[in-house]
């Protein structure tokens, strides 16, 4: 089968991205939703617990309280993901891949469109709008979050702190703190934080209404509108995980953090001594 | 399934001003010009006696009948294209009050009812400029032959008559149909943009009425003897996978054409021929 020679077309050999245009539009979306948008929903509902975890102790260390109880689960829950999920870094791989592909194409495909919201305010033009610029911002945002939480480029957190997963907490809050208690930069990057995960839920809770367009699922205008409104209660859900983890994690300090990962760590054996201040953070894998 | 979209609030909130719009008002009519094609573009204003409903067109008639500028500069009659005058030719597409819509259809009591209101008129923006307000929407024509918008019966011998249609496809399909190439979707969608250079055309966002006349011609019983070229081309580059779910076009559309609901049913239909294809070919 072959395309329409129309009057005006020249000719030209088609390119890598023009003969596959297809299939590599079918795979941002998709890589939007699987993997990037499965883990996006795992990791925040695990990273809310640093709010509920006490809840999910079951009167277990009642007196570490609300806080130092969240954080207790939490730190539980870092050490399930370290400890025994198999084939982690093949996973991490994996997805940072796939954010690697969505973020190239996704800044690609955003160049070649125009806004023109000043003209055209509908809220459906505000959407396509603050989809591409939560893209913009969100790969700032997930660059710098792995870069110092992950690969431990802690020259770009204020106070230098290097996450460490036996101390998830406590050094999670030094970071988000810039130091054990509140500092300017600090400040700073606990906004950003909260920029870019409010943002990035947006992003996904309007890409999954937009997918089941693109992909065919939604053709009504009211199954559109229908599953819009399935799309805003999820992000909605998510909007509210995210936010009760940043919430979790500046709640605490450092110091209370590490007393429930202190003990914890001791509980599970393992003799770990707890690092003096913010910038001695043994880094223990 | 829907067959028209809704009406846009904002056009009946304006059909309000019908009622207290007073006849012999004076209009300001702030224009773009351009005196040819790649000419630098300028603004020019007009006062306009506006009578009781008067359109765009009859105004810019009264224009050409002494143009002389707000200033009192004499200056050459504003250029516009229009044909039938009843809002089903598309010809006379403009963009008015920063909006694109018909002219003709376009009543001055809605959009300035008081003494000394102004309307501005440019012409479309992703499409290049003969002269005024007056654009060249080849393109527009270019994009339906992309995917051979056509039944095809044309032979050198008779096919005899045709299949039979039902009636709901044909409820589906009417709607679908009333489009009159005007261009306002085009011109609303933030993934369409200008472009002088010919030679991309072809794979350049093909547009939501491409989209939707695929579907129409689709969905008719001859028509679909062309299916799989037109799902071809709309899953190449600048096809439907190019559209970003902006949603203006539908808003825009003067037909009330629900060109989302065609995104979506030839996102669908791409889907299925591709993956047909990777296991027939
Ligand atoms: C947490 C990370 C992210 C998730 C979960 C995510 C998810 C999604 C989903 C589900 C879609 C919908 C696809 C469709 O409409 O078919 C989408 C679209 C999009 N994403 Fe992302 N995304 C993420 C990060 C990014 C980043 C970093 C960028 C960089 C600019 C980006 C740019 C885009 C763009 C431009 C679109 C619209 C594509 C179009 O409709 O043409 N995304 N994303
Ligand atoms: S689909 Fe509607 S807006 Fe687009 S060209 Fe046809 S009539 Fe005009
Ligand atoms: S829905 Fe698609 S075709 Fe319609 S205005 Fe938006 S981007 Fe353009
Ligand atoms: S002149 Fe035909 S639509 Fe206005």
């Amino acid at each position: 089968m072959t395309t329409v020679p129309a009057s005006a077309a020249t000719a030209a050999a088609p390119g890598f991205l023009e003969k596959h245009h297809f299939l590599l539009r079918r795979l941002h979306s998709l890589t939007g939703i699987v993997p990037i948008g499965v883990f996006l929903v795992a990791h925040l509902v695990t990273n809310s617990s640093l709010a509920w975890g006490k809840f999910g102790l079951r009167g277990e260390h009642a007196e570490l309280g609300l806080q130092g109880g969240g954080a207790y689960y939490f730190q539980k829950e870092v050490a399930w993901i370290n400890n025994e999920v198999p084939h982690l870094l093949l996973i991490e791989i994996t997805l940072w891949a796939a954010i690697a592909f969505h973020s190239i194409f996704g800044v690609y495909y955003a160049l070649q469109g125009k806004n023109n919201i000043a003209r055209y305010s509908y809220q459906g033009n505000k959407r396509y709008a603050l989809q591409r610029i939560s893209g913009y911002f969100g790969i700032l945002f997930i660059f710098y979050h792995i870069a110092t939480l992950r690969w431990g480029w802690s020259f770009l957190v204020p106070g230098g702190t290097a996450w460490d997963h036996k101390f998830a907490v406590s050094t999670l809050a030094t970071a988000l703190r810039g130091g054990e208690s509140f500092t300017a930069a600090g400040v700073a990057v606990s906004i950003f934080y909260f920029l870019g995960i409010s943002l990035l839920v947006f992003h996904f809770a309007n890409g999954i209404w937009t997918a089941a367009i693109t992909w065919g699922l939604t053709i009504s205008r009211q199954a559109q509108e229908r599953w819009g409104y399935v799309c805003a209660a999820l992000g909605a859900g998510l909007m509210l995980a995210a936010w009760s983890a940043l919430i979790g994690a500046l709640a605490i300090s450092p110091a209370d953090a590490r007393k429930s990962e202190e003990l914890f760590n001791k509980g599970k054996g393992a003799a770990i001594v707890a690092p003096a201040g913010p910038n001695t953070a043994p880094n223990i894998r | 399934m829907s067959t028209h979209t809704p009406v846009d609030p904002a056009a009946i909130a304006r059909m309000a001003n019908r009622k207290t719009a007073k006849a012999g008002r004076t209009v300001i009519f702030r224009i773009k010009r351009c005196d040819g094609p790649g000419k630098p573009s300028y603004w020019q204003d007009f006062k306009v006696q506006v009578p009781k409903n008067a359109n765009v067109i009859s105004c810019l008639q009264q224009i050409a009948l002494s143009p002389v500028t707000t200033g009192g500069q004499p200056s050459t009659p504003v250029v516009w294209e229009s044909g039938c005058l009843e809002e089903v030719c598309g010809s006379c597409t403009m963009v008015i009050n920063g909006s694109v819509r018909q002219s003709c259809s376009c009543l001055i009591d809605d959009y300035a009812p008081s003494e000394g209101d102004t309307l501005t008129l440019e012409p479309m923006s992703k499409f290049p400029v003969v002269r005024d307000l007056w654009v060249d929407r080849a393109r527009l024509f270019n994009n339906l032959k992309r995917v051979k918008a056509w039944v095809p019966i044309d032979g050198t011998y008779a096919s005899g008559s045709g299949p039979k249609e039902s009636p709901e496809d044909q409820e589906t399909r009417y709607v679908l149909s009333t489009c009159m190439s005007c261009g306002c979707c085009l011109e609303a969608c933030p993934q369409f943009n200008v472009e002088a250079d010919e030679s991309k055309w072809n794979t350049d966002f093909i547009g939501a009425h491409a989209i939707s006349q695929a579907r129409l011609f689709n969905m008719h019983e001859t028509g679909k003897r062309l299916a799989a070229e037109r799902l071809e081309a709309l899953s190449g580059a600048g096809g439907v996978s190019d559209c970003g779910n902006a949603q203006n076009c539908v808003k825009v559309c003067p037909k009330r054409i629900p060109l989302t609901e065609s995104i979506a049913a030839m996102g669908r239909a791409v889907v299925f021929h591709k993956v047909k294809q990777f296991f027939n070919r």
